[in-house]
């Protein structure tokens, strides 16, 4: 249930301090990446989804900035004949907190990497893990955690066996809790549900290191799902002989959080302790074409606010600022 | 107590009579000169991991927001509250079922027939979609404790309610008319906690599990 009291935290001299320095610090690194900063309006006019802060401006409905990815998918779709290849972003966005904890106002820094369909995605997808790869350290964080998952693990199964709507939905949130006798439960009387039971067991069956991956053999869908795990794989590869001593990297099959929006490579930035990820991001093939737009998308945002709540409650987690 | 120390949160009450027990001998036995006082964080036989003993309904919100690291809880108590925690295992115990109770002779034609309808119940929730399943409206009557009094005493025409024995039921003239759900024990895990510190939870996760399944 939405929690109705908003929550708008002012940020005092050394949290406002820290905000600045770390937004600063990571747009600095992104524009060495080449990313170019867009910053859409804050105020949008655009289908207003639930949780946003609305307003009346005259006789229209209006709302505060709530995502910068679909603010500015908007404003690209909207006003650019072809995609700007590396988009930037910085500032706040505002959404109604689904947990009492969360602020309605939150920072963000984060980038959009962008490609016309049909080209090939595996570079961009490390672009970006190795940027995220990068975070930590800029953050001066001690150490950290990077999850990566894959929707397509989740998704393909479920609709190769017809499964949409209400008992996805069960499933999901099942896989979500990490429950597998929900999925069990979900799916009693299901004819699919040996199989797909199986595939959560094994989805759910470790959360370590690369040879995590393994699990997926045992997997009823280990044939549909080769090049998912092949892409898997060749990231891995690719990411572990350059991984910073202070990040350890994790394979985490059974991530479902953002299913409905991501298509492809999740990513989740952790600290050791942390209670809500600091960076989240992957791909979304989806969002461009739906704006009437033949172009395939992946990025990641930082959570600055999250950041700055851990900087305060775990100090320890933190480098001594210079 | 530092963030070091582990918190695991137990609940008071049924299920904390039935899994106090079953911890005895274990390495997560709960110190039982702490648990005859009246102090609701009880070490235990492990250093740096410690109890909190905590009422149901309260439970999952210590767990959800990182302050208890694990705990366990009915499913009953999740589906009503359905905060964001992950749910590790079904532990077995405590099974009991969600039950639509009236009094004797008042059957569930009876109840459907009823052109106004009153339910009471400490599981609106579960009430709601059991009623949206079945193209019903009713009058909820939410209570948060003593629920078979409400039939006797006029102030609804059956409840929604949690029944292991029965025994209590039979006390009060009621019967379960029909089985809504089940539920039991589970064991519950902070997602963040779980996420970023999987090598520190999982072994005190896997000792939970064994303690519970181990035992009849």
């Amino acid at each position: 249930m939405p929690v109705r009291t908003p929550h708008f935290p002012d940020l005092l001299f050394g949290s406002a301090a820290r905000l600045r320095r770390w937004e600063g610090a990571l747009m600095g690194l992104l524009e060495a990446h080449g990313y170019r900063e867009l910053h859409p309006s804050l105020v949008l006019r655009e289908a207003l989804p639930e949780g946003t802060l609305r307003f009346f401006d005259g006789d229209d409905l209006v709302a505060l900035r709530w995502d910068f990815t679909v603010a500015l998918a908007g404003l690209l779709a909207r006003g650019f004949p072809a995609p700007p290849a590396r988009v930037s972003y910085a500032g706040a966005v505002f959404r109604r907190p689904v947990q009492p904890w969360e602020a309605v106002e939150r920072f963000e820094v984060g980038c959009e990497r962008i490609q016309p369909e049909g080209e090939s995605s595996s570079e961009a997808d490390l672009e970006l893990a190795r940027l995220l790869m990068a975070i930590p350290g800029v953050l001066g964080l001690k150490s950290a955690i990077l999850h990566l998952g894959h929707a397509a693990l989740v998704r393909r199964p479920l609709e190769a066996e017809g499964l949409f709507g209400d008992l996805a939905d069960a499933v999901v949130v099942a896989l979500s809790r990490r429950a597998p006798h929900r999925v069990r439960e979900a799916l009693d009387g299901h004819p699919a549900a040996q199989r797909l039971t199986a595939h959560a067991e094994a989805l759910l069956a470790e959360l370590d290191g690369p040879a995590t991956l393994e699990a997926l053999q045992s997997s009823p869908y280990a044939e549909l799902l080769k090049a998912d795990r092949d892409h898997m794989d060749r990231a891995l590869k690719a990411l572990l002989p350059i991984l910073p001593p202070n990040l350890e990297l994790r394979v985490d099959l059974a991530d479902v959080a953002g299913l409905g929006f991501y298509t492809g490579p999740t990513l989740r930035l952790w600290a050791p302790g942390a209670q809500q990820e600091l960076a989240a991001g992957g791909r979304y093939d989806r969002l461009f074409p739906d704006l009437g737009r033949p172009w395939q998308a992946a990025g990641f945002c930082v959570r600055l606010s999250r950041l700055l709540d851990l900087a305060e409650t775990r100090p320890d987690l933190f480098e001594p600022l210079p | 107590m530092t963030h070091q120390t582990l918190l695991i949160a137990f609940p008071k009450g049924r299920l904390g009579d039935e899994l106090v027990p079953k911890l005895v001998g274990t390495p997560l036995a709960l110190d039982a000169n702490a648990l005859k006082s009246r102090v609701l964080r009880i070490p235990t036989a492990t250093p740096g991991v410690a109890a909190l003993l905590l009422k149901g309904a309260d439970l999952p919100r210590y767990v959800a927001a990182g302050v208890a690291q694990l705990g366990i809880v009915g499913s009953d108590t999740l589906d009503e509250m359905d905060m964001d925690l992950l749910e590790l295992a079904d532990l077995g115990f405590g099974a009991c079922r969600l039950s639509l109770c009236a009094q004797t002779g008042v059957t569930l034609d009876h109840l459907r027939a009823k052109p106004h309808l009153r339910l009471a119940t400490k599981f609106p929730k579960a009430t709601e979609a059991w009623l949206t399943r079945e193209g019903l409206t009713a009058e909820l009557v939410p209570l948060s404790s003593s629920a078979e009094l409400a039939p006797l005493l006029g102030l609804a025409d059956a409840i929604v309610d949690l029944v292991q024995t029965g025994g209590t039921l039979k006390a009060h003239g009621l019967v379960e008319t029909l089985v809504l759900g089940r539920s039991s024990a589970r064991l519950v895990a902070a997602r963040g906690a779980y996420l970023s510190e999987p090598k520190r939870l999982r072994p005190l996760a896997e000792l939970l599990i064994a303690a519970f399944r181990a035992t009849p």
